[in-house]
């Protein structure tokens, strides 16, 4: 089985973020960058996949010449070959402009599975998986705890709401987004490293942007908002505004 | 000049020779080879003539005896020539060589301190081996009629007396060690009993006898060829049997502690892109060939291990002699993994895991058995170095090992807590950031930045400098050394944790750092040099006992136990800073182990973030040993030490000790006014 996983580069969880001068994207000097954590799971699963059915894992991750770096990781904790789609400007594509270039690379693979994180940590739109498995016209399912193949296809574990999970059987190729958690990460390894150094990382160039249909228009960090209301009254008159506030202006009784 | 001597002799300690050798085995050599009446002369008896048979027979022998002994020893050796070179290797420096020959083999000095009566004992018997070496020689010569001591002569007369000495020392000492080993028989010998070990004894009674014998008897009787031919044989089947046994320490443990490496606990670097540590034998090098080669199997090691005493599968014994078996069998240039997962044979005990990647995860790298053996053996390269093979590789998973290696990856430090946890803790205590303008650089570490009771450490640390009136800085970021990534054998990011490290201190431009962690102290300034220079880096018993003068004496006549962390003991050598420290803040009392001999608190090697331990929990053994002193402190000077007594002391009911770092005992002290002034 030949897997492709949708890797994004996304600041250090820790990173203390700052608004870039335009207002319209975060200042990107001084960060460290990572991997997406989702998209760690969706790697780890693909390694695990490989390691029970056999096959090859391909990790292919769109950004800037920084992201090399994360798809080194990737191939030291055990992809085969990585595909960087050099991009320059992925801020300002919209998801269906970055599910195009994604879309355009995994053609050229035609894998058996595509797999991505169900969400990224610095947009979380949660749309890249969905939308890229449309332009290339298969399956998808969304928020995956669980893969195993089967002689047909794949069964899969999707989390629903209130600890409800759903089983589905889908054909092959498909595209799936997996939720964090599902598996154990594994760590990356010296010989990792060193391996890598020796696999396969081709470069292709992202094609232009066509015009988005989503712009960014402000970036802003949370603005703290604190309101104050003293309700008066005898303690009957405040306990029945208080309910009423609860019901309908708070909605949460 | 003779006679004077030889009245010495008659009357002094040659009588109670005579003395001694007539009640302890003068009956059975009378009976069995003397059947003439018992005299003792001053001057040992020489054989007569020797035969040509006699001759031929010593010859052919000695042949024998020196074939079968190049048999077994001569593989050991290709063995060890043929393992791989161990590329950081150098002789210097020579002085430290010379002084650790001198004093550890030649004085026995590590065997007597560490172990008195049995020490001296073994002391008595190389010494006397030393003395007996012309003696020995000097017999065997005598057949080819080369005798190069004469008894008659001054010389020859003086030397047989000295050797007849230490031959009486010899039997004496040997008979207890025997004694030792098959009647009273401390359980870290194993529960096998050794066999050959009172074969060897024997034979060196017989030896020692056959000599003292020859005072007894008549020049060229047929006592004495008897005599002459029973020490002679002894001697050839001593030969063939020393590579057969643990007795090849004799051969190679003078050169073992001669060449062992330099460095406490000192992790060889990575020869190579194909080196990962130590999967099989293409990767073990000559000095560990060496090593597992020269174990005595004392089990001194196994006696002083935290592990193996609170009941879990490592034994650095066993690991050793695990090694030595696989070399044996596979050889050194073998691609069999050095570890299984299988029961191993064991020479003493019964079949266990002790080549496994359990056993090997046991380790607190302490230290203990390092520091004790006799024959230089280093264990921590080698169970470290079997940790590497398994980390690097990939091949070791754990979760909480896994989990710990990416929160290093990912938070840098080995809590997994978020860095912005460490900027609070230090807008909150108002440490200043470290500018360049301080003379300080006050480094945290996880646990002084991310623990609750690091932080008060430190918090109080600070306090005790504030007092000095020394300035100080933290840096505004700080990862972890990478010290448990270091011990649990996982490079990638040890090297990742150093180079960060010390391109932190570059950039700040720092020139001296003060902990209160012994593990990074121990990792900045010995493990980091694989990679660079550190700035110079000191522990806080060391800055404050260097400052103690201006620090407050207390008269609590509090009664506070010292624990000594591993770290700080026996990896970096300061035993008397943090007593000085303790005996300002009380009495100090000591733990029935302590300095060299203290007992780990189960902590280091990483092992704290690992899962729970098998069998006792180390920390729970050393809290009760603590406690059991009676003491109202227990004073630590390690905050992972102090996190495992924590819980091991919270656990142990009605009122235990408080639990106090050597900072906060001085802190208490200081004036409430400064205190009040810094909030």
């Amino acid at each position: 089985m030949k897997i492709l996983v949708a890797i994004k580069q996304v600041p250090e969880r820790d990173a203390q973020i700052g608004i870039a001068a335009d207002g319209r994207w975060i200042d990107e000097s001084d960060l460290n960058y990572t991997i997406n954590e989702p998209d760690a799971y969706a790697l780890e699963e693909a390694l695990q996949l490989k390691e029970k059915n056999g096959g090859e894992v391909v990790v292919m991750c769109a950004g800037p010449e920084r992201a090399a770096s994360t798809l080194r990781e990737a191939l030291a904790k055990g992809a085969d070959r990585a595909i960087h789609i050099e991009a320059e400007d992925l801020g300002e594509r919209d998801t269906l402009g970055v599910a195009q270039v994604l879309a355009d690379a995994a053609r050229d693979e035609a894998p058996d599975l595509i797999l991505t994180g169900l969400q990224s940590e610095d947009l979380g739109l949660g749309q890249t998986g969905v939308v890229l498995a449309e332009l290339l016209g298969i399956p998808h399912a969304t928020i995956i705890m669980q893969v195993e193949k089967t002689d047909t296809g794949l069964r899969v574990k999707r989390e629903l709401e209130d600890g409800w999970f759903q089983h589905v059987e889908m054909p092959l190729p498909a595209l799936l987004t997996i939720q964090s958690g599902g598996n154990k990460l594994r760590y990356a390894t010296l010989m990792g490293i060193k391996k890598a150094k020796t696999k396969e990382t081709k470069t292709v160039q992202a094609a232009a942007t066509a015009s988005p249909s989503i712009t960014l228009e402000r970036v802003y960090l949370p603005e703290k908002q604190k309101k104050t209301e003293m309700l008066t009254g005898t303690p009957d008159e405040v306990a029945t505004k208080l309910v009423e506030k609860l019901k309908f202006e708070v909605r949460v009784i | 000049m003779r006679a004077a001597l030889q009245e010495a002799l008659s009357r002094g300690w040659v009588r109670m020779v005579a003395l001694v050798c007539a009640a302890t085995v003068g009956a059975r050599i009378a009976g069995a080879v003397l059947s003439s009446e018992i005299h003792f002369s001053a001057t040992l008896a020489e054989p007569g003539k020797f035969s040509r048979l006699e001759v031929a027979l010593l010859l052919i022998g000695s042949a024998i005896s020196i074939a079968l002994f190049f048999r077994r020893f001569g593989p050991i050796l290709r063995i060890i020539l043929r393992s791989k070179k161990d590329k950081d290797f150098s002789l210097r420096p020579i002085g430290r060589r010379v002084w650790d020959f001198f004093w550890e083999v030649l004085c026995q000095g590590k065997v007597i301190r560490q172990r008195p009566l049995p020490g001296l004992a073994h002391a008595f018997v190389f010494w006397g081996f030393l003395a007996f070496a012309l003696v020995s020689l000097n017999h065997l010569a005598n057949a080819l009629e080369l005798g190069f001591l004469r008894p008659g002569s001054y010389i020859g007369n003086f030397y047989f007396i000295f050797a007849a000495i230490w031959a009486l020392l010899v039997a004496v000492s040997i008979a207890g060690l025997f004694v030792r080993r098959f009647l009273a028989r401390p359980i870290w010998f194993g529960t096998k009993v050794s066999n050959e070990s009172g074969v060897i004894a024997f034979l060196i009674f017989l030896l020692m006898v056959s000599y003292l014998g020859a005072f007894f008897v008549g020049d060229g009787g047929v006592a004495v060829k008897a005599l002459w031919w029973t020490h002679t044989l002894t001697l050839l089947v001593f030969l063939p049997l020393i590579p057969h046994t643990k007795h090849l320490h004799l051969v190679l443990s003078p050169l073992t502690v001669f060449l062992k490496r330099d460095g406490f606990s000192k992790i060889p670097p990575l020869s190579s892109d194909e080196d990962f540590g130590l999967i099989a034998g293409k990767d073990v090098t000559q000095l560990i060939s060496l090593q597992v080669y020269s174990c005595v199997e004392c089990g001194r090691c196994t006696e002083h291990c935290p592990a193996s005493n609170t009941g879990k599968v490592l034994n650095p014994k066993e690991i050793i002699l695990g090694v030595q078996s696989y070399l044996n069998q596979s050889g050194p240039a073998s691609d069999a993994p050095l570890l299984t997962e299988g029961l191993v044979d064991s020479r003493d005990n019964p079949p266990a895991k002790y080549m496994s990647m359990e056993a090997a995860f046991e380790c607190t790298t302490c230290g203990s058995c390092e520091y004790q053996c006799p024959v230089g053996i280093q264990h921590l390269p080698i169970i470290i170095g079997l940790r590497r093979g398994a980390t690097n590789t990939g091949a070791w998973e754990d979760t909480h090992g896994t989990k710990l290696f990416l929160a290093l990856e990912k938070q840098g430090n080995a809590l997994g807590l978020s860095a912005m946890e460490r900027d609070k803790f230090i807008e909150k205590q108002a440490f200043p950031i470290f500018d360049g303008t301080q003379e300080y650089c006050l480094w945290l570490g996880c646990m002084g930045g991310y623990d609750p009771k690091g932080r008060e450490i430190v918090a109080d640390f600070a306090r005790v400098m504030r007092h000095l009136g020394t300035s100080f800085g933290v840096l505004k970021k700080e990862k972890c050394t990478g010290d448990p990534a270091r011990r649990l054998g996982n490079d990638l990011v040890f090297q990742t944790m150093a180079e960060s490290g010390l391109k932190a201190f570059e950039t700040a431009k720092v020139q001296k750092i003060v902990s209160i962690c012994p593990h990074c102290v121990r990792t900045i300034s010995n493990d980091w040099s694989e990679y660079g220079i550190a700035p110079e880096i000191e522990h806080h018993s060391e800055f404050m006992a260097r400052h103690k003068d201006r620090l407050p004496q207390q008269a609590s006549g509090e009664s506070i136990v010292y624990h000594d962390p591993c770290y700080l003991g026996r990896y970096r050598d300061v035993y008397e800073a943090p007593r000085e420290i303790v005996a300002m803040a009380g009495e100090l009392v000591e733990a029935p182990r302590s300095h060299e001999r203290s007992f780990c608190c189960g902590a280091g090697g990483g092992l704290a973030f690992l899962g729970e331990e098998q069998g006792e929990r180390v920390s729970n053994v050393r809290a009760a040993e603590l406690a059991a002193t009676g003491a109202q402190v227990v004073g630590t000077a390690c905050p992972f030490c102090n996190t495992m007594f924590r819980d091991a002391l919270s656990s142990m009911g009605d009122a235990p000790p408080q639990l106090l770092d050597i900072a906060q005992l001085t802190a208490r002290a200081l004036p409430k006014m400064q205190e009040a002034g810094e909030q």
